[in-house]
């Protein structure tokens, strides 16, 4: 029951802040309505028995990414956050225009017709498993899979993240202005 | 009610809204915020496949990694950004025309 | 015994080595690297004498042999085959062989670092000889036709550079032109040759050829109207006709002696000339089966003979040596034709010591007196003491005196043609080849001692010849001839050489019929290991892979025993008669040579015999001009047929190409000129062109909205292909 609850509440908090993302006005908004986005992922996480994942999710993705962008949105405020030239559909010129949304949601459309081609086939031959509501801790099992399967892409992992914190010093860096 | 079909619509929907914001958008920020909700659908179709479907935890490994290469992705993007930012004073996609700099 | 790789490779690869060490450093090395080339040589040397030595005191049967293959490349695809192998193939031959290149090469070697000293093209002379070397030990060493005549062309290029070294001179290039385009003519009839067994066997390797022929692959085929057997081994003997000098192909090389002495030495003992026997030895299978050796020896008493008349005029002490040289490969060559097959590979060794120490004999007379006319030249003995001792001993070698190896090696080879052409029943015009073979040998003897006593005996024209031209040449003969001390590159390469120009070392008996025993009949190694390859052996041959160390078990092999008494190989063998044969060939040949050094010795030391060339004026003139055959070549063939053909050609090209073809094709021109005219107002211009600016306009339009530079219109683009993509899947 609680599941069922956690479920429900994590999927319309998910698609409800997914959508938001889209249609609000301000990137700020658009950030934090990210954040929601994640917190109902990771509660789809949760009901789905990855705890190690959902967490991981929420450290990661809600302490460091979304962190970032905001900063990011910051930093960059500048003329296209402040100006507030409206367009169509009431929305600043950097959040897009007419062109723009309709030509999203044709590509939109499309693709969900596409993929509920898809899925129904897909839903249909899988077999799935009926599952009970057992949750075992994963993370034993996540870390013994990570330092004997998954070494090498642990490890290639590691040096990917290494590269991209140079990466982004070396490209953020201040230089002289010429 | 819970099943691998709900999971894989709620993933699809999470997929179409980040194509259609990085379509929509002219922001580079935004056009990363779709590019994470992206990710996430995947990570979630990982999940749930790996627990109605496979019963180990590959996918699990999976969804982490896509974190990990998500935050990498997210480091290098907003220094790109930030960057840009200092060369154009702004952040408008358009405007990304030239490699140099 | 263990063979891998490593202890056969480096006789090949050591000279490589070397030559691109001087090739691309010589210039930096202490006196251009000649020491590294000699080295080289010597690391060779060594590794083949291991070799040798495991094949010489009988750790082997006589048909052990050594065979490893890798492959170079792998082209098959399903049933079609198509690879090609490499190999090593080392049987008894070619232990001796190898042994006898890299020995000879090593000693030329060392005394080229003496006679080369000082010269301008010192460095460049290094760099060719290790190549050159090298290309006749690897060509020893192949297993197969292909890589051999891999070998053969390298061959032919170095001895094409070391001819014409001296690229100032227009004498040294015309030579080295003359010696590249002779051999040419061959080397295209060898390779016809190869691809013909490639096309049948789809393999040219030795064994694989053995195997063929004992298998009766061959019989049936036919090429041309001819028994493929005697197409391919024609093709293959006329190619060893242009390497080894064979008359009517004999021509470059009493002009490939325009390089430096020890060059030639190289080109005329050792490596290049042997070649061509070496070839046919190995084919020689193929020869028997073709039915071609009646014609190859015929062509070999004919060289044989021709050359050596052409000797006795010479005056150019190293034309005298370059005849000698043609007409002992006509012996060879000889000798494989009457199926004297030990004796004709015997002889290709004896005479590569002497002919080698010949010429480095007269390097160091030319180096010493800066003179090789040999009427300018005379009572050099008091000046020249080793030298004249080793010149001595391989002038009583070639001309056939006993106790001297090549009184052993000749003698058999005419034995065995006396047989051949009198006692085996075959067509009585063959009698001609061991008459021609004895006159040869006589002459041999003759113009030989002739070159002895003119260079060496009498009196020094030159020293005393105060009004003499030369005398005040820039490096004239006037000055003091300085008296020769032991040195070791000079004359002790010399006397090393000719200590194996005693019979002993090669029959194992003095006179190599028995007489005289020195090591006892038993050890007549070269009877033991040299014989023709018995065909029937090589079917179902195993090969080893290149890395494999060699397997075959010791203790199983028998140390075989010759059974032979005589070596003969060719039709209708009769022991008892062959010994006949074989006895009177050794009373007649030694009669011969003696008669032949008496005629030399009174004709120019007592002078109580005018020489026959101021009595036979008109033959010498022949003589002297070499038969003509320098000027049939250039005046008839080339001059009258293809100077002729060109004009043919070009009388065509004028008169019929340029008439009919081009002024008709431009009446021609003049219709379709007027058609093109309508086509190109109507179709081109209309249609073509401005249509192609209203097409590309459009294209222009599609590709202006695709390629936007948007990037979100990309990732339109891509959504749409892939769900247009996944709609077309049938799911």
């Amino acid at each position: 029951m609680f599941l069922q609850f956690l479920f429900i509440s994590s999927a319309i908090l998910t698609l409800a802040c997914t959508v938001a993302v889209l249609v609000t006005k301000n990137l700020m908004h658009s950030c934090v309505f990210l954040l929601g986005t994640l917190v109902g992922m990771a509660g789809l996480y949760a009901t789905l028995g990855a705890d190690f994942v959902a967490v991981t999710q929420i450290m990661v993705y809600m302490g460091g990414v979304v962190i970032l962008m905001l900063f990011a949105v910051m930093l960059t405020g500048g003329k296209d956050f402040v100006s507030r030239a409206q367009n169509l559909l009431g929305l600043p010129a950097s959040m897009g225009n007419k062109w723009t949304y309709s030509m999203g949601i044709f590509v939109g459309v499309v693709f969900i017709l596409t993929n509920v081609k898809l899925l129904s086939s897909i839903i249909k031959t899988t077999p799935t498993k009926t599952i009970g509501n057992d949750f075992p801790s994963t993370v034993t099992q996540l870390g013994h899979l990570l330092v004997k399967d998954h070494v090498l892409a642990f490890e290639i992992s590691s040096v990917l993240l290494l590269g991209a914190l140079v990466g982004a010093a070396i490209i953020a860096r201040p230089r002289k202005q010429n | 009610m819970m099943s691998l079909a709900s999971y894989l619509i709620i993933s699809m929907v999470l997929f179409v809204v980040g194509l259609m914001v990085m379509i929509a958008r002219k922001n580079i920020v935004a056009i990363l915020l779709g590019i994470e909700l992206i990710l996430n659908a995947a990570a979630l179709n990982f999940v749930a496949y790996s627990r109605y479907v496979t019963s180990n935890l590959d996918g699990h490994i999976f969804s982490l990694f896509i974190i990990v290469v998500a935050a990498a992705e997210a480091a290098v993007g907003l220094a790109i950004v930030i960057r840009f930012f200092q060369i154009k004073e702004t952040i408008h996609v358009d405007e990304a025309t030239q490699l140099r700099n | 015994m263990e063979y891998t790789v490593g202890s056969i490779a480096p006789i090949f690869l050591s000279p490589v080595i070397a030559f691109v060490i001087n090739a691309f450093l010589g210039r930096k090395l202490p006196r251009h690297g000649d020491w590294l080339a000699t080295l080289s040589i010597f690391i060779s040397f060594i590794f083949s004498a291991r070799i040798f030595g495991d094949f010489l005191f009988g750790k082997f049967a006589t048909d052990y042999y050594i065979h490893k293959v890798f492959t170079w490349f792998d082209l098959s695809y399903g049933t079609q085959i198509f690879k090609v192998d490499m190999g090593i193939y080392i049987d008894n031959m070619s232990a001796i062989m190898l042994l006898m290149v890299s020995g000879v090469a090593t000693l030329i070697h060392l005394f080229s670092t003496w006679y080369m000293d000082h010269d301008e093209k010192h460095g460049r002379f290094f760099v060719f000889l290790p190549l050159f070397t090298s290309a006749m030990l690897g060509l020893v060493l192949s297993d197969n036709l292909f890589s051999l005549f891999i070998f053969w062309e390298i061959m032919g290029f170095c001895s094409y550079s070391l001819i014409g070294i001296y690229n100032k001179k227009e004498k040294a290039g015309d030579a080295s032109l003359k010696a590249f385009m002779t051999t040419r003519v061959g080397d295209v009839f060898l390779l016809l040759g190869i691809v013909a067994i490639w096309m049948v066997l789809g393999s040219v390797a030795y064994v694989d050829i053995y195997a063929a022929i004992a298998e009766g692959k061959f019989t049936g085929l036919s090429v041309l109207g001819i028994s493929f057997a005697t197409f391919s081994a024609l093709c293959i003997f006329l190619g060893a006709m242009g390497k080894s000098a064979q008359f009517p192909l004999q021509v470059w090389l009493p002009d490939a002696m325009m390089g430096p002495t020890p060059g030639s030495a190289l080109i005329h003992a050792a490596t290049m000339v042997t070649a061509g026997v070496w070839v046919s030895l190995r084919m020689y299978p193929l020869m028997v089966l073709g039915d071609i050796t009646w014609f190859i020896a015929v062509i070999g008493a004919i060289t044989a003979f021709g050359a050596a008349t052409i000797a006795t005029v010479q005056t150019d002490i190293k034309a005298v040596l370059a005849y000698s040289t043609l007409s002992q490969l006509g012996y060879m060559i000889l000798g494989v034709g009457v199926g004297s097959y030990n004796a004709a590979f015997m002889h290709v060794i004896t005479h590569a010591m002497f002919k080698a120490c010949l010429f480095l004999s007269a390097g160091s007379i030319i180096h010493s007196v800066h003179e090789q006319e040999m009427p300018k030249l005379g009572g050099l003995r008091k000046y020249l003491p080793y030298t004249h001792f080793a010149m001595m001993c391989c002038t009583l070698a070639i001309a056939g005196i006993p106790f001297f190896s090549g009184f052993v090696s000749k003698d058999r080879i005419l034995g065995d043609a006396l047989y051949y052409g009198f006692m085996a029943g075959q067509n009585p015009l063959l009698a001609i080849v061991p008459i021609l073979g004895f006159a040869g040998a006589g002459l041999t003897a003759f113009y030989m001692f002739r070159m002895m006593f003119l260079t060496f005996y009498g009196e020094n024209k030159a020293h005393h010849d105060d009004h003499g031209h030369g005398h005040h040449g820039d490096h004239g003969h006037g000055h003091e001839i300085h008296h020769e001390h032991l040195d070791a590159r000079q004359n002790v390469p010399l006397l090393i050489l000719s200590v194996f120009t005693l019979g002993f070392w090669f029959c194992g008996t003095l006179t190599g019929q028995g007489f005289g025993k020195v090591f006892g009949s038993k050890t007549e190694w070269f009877k033991i290991l040299v014989e023709a390859p018995k065909v029937e052996k090589f079917v179902n041959s195993p090969r080893e892979p290149f890395s494999k160390v060699d397997s075959k078990p010791e203790a199983h092999l028998e140390h075989a025993h010759y059974h032979h008494q005589t070596g003969y190989a060719g039709p209708n063998p009769d022991e008892h008669k062959l010994h006949s044969a074989h006895t009177i060939g050794a009373i007649a040949s030694i009669i011969i040579a003696f008669s032949g050094v008496f005629l030399a010795f009174l004709m120019y030391i007592k002078g109580s015999v005018k020489p026959w060339a101021s009595r036979f004026p008109g033959f010498t003139k022949v003589l002297q001009n070499k038969y003509y055959f320098d000027d049939l070549y250039i005046e008839v063939i080339i001059k009258k047929g293809l100077l002729n053909l060109n004009k043919g050609l070009s009388w065509f090209d004028m008169g019929v190409y340029d008439r009919f073809a081009v002024d008709g094709w431009a009446t021609v021109n003049r219709w379709l000129f007027k058609a093109s005219k309508w086509f190109d107002n109507v179709v081109v211009d209309a249609i073509g062109v401005d249509g192609t600016g209203v097409a590309v306009n459009l294209f222009n339009l599609v590709l202006r909205i695709v390629q936007s530079g948007k990037i979100q219109f990309y990732f339109v683009m891509l959504v749409m292909v892939l769900a247009s993509y996944i709609w077309t899947l049938n799911i």
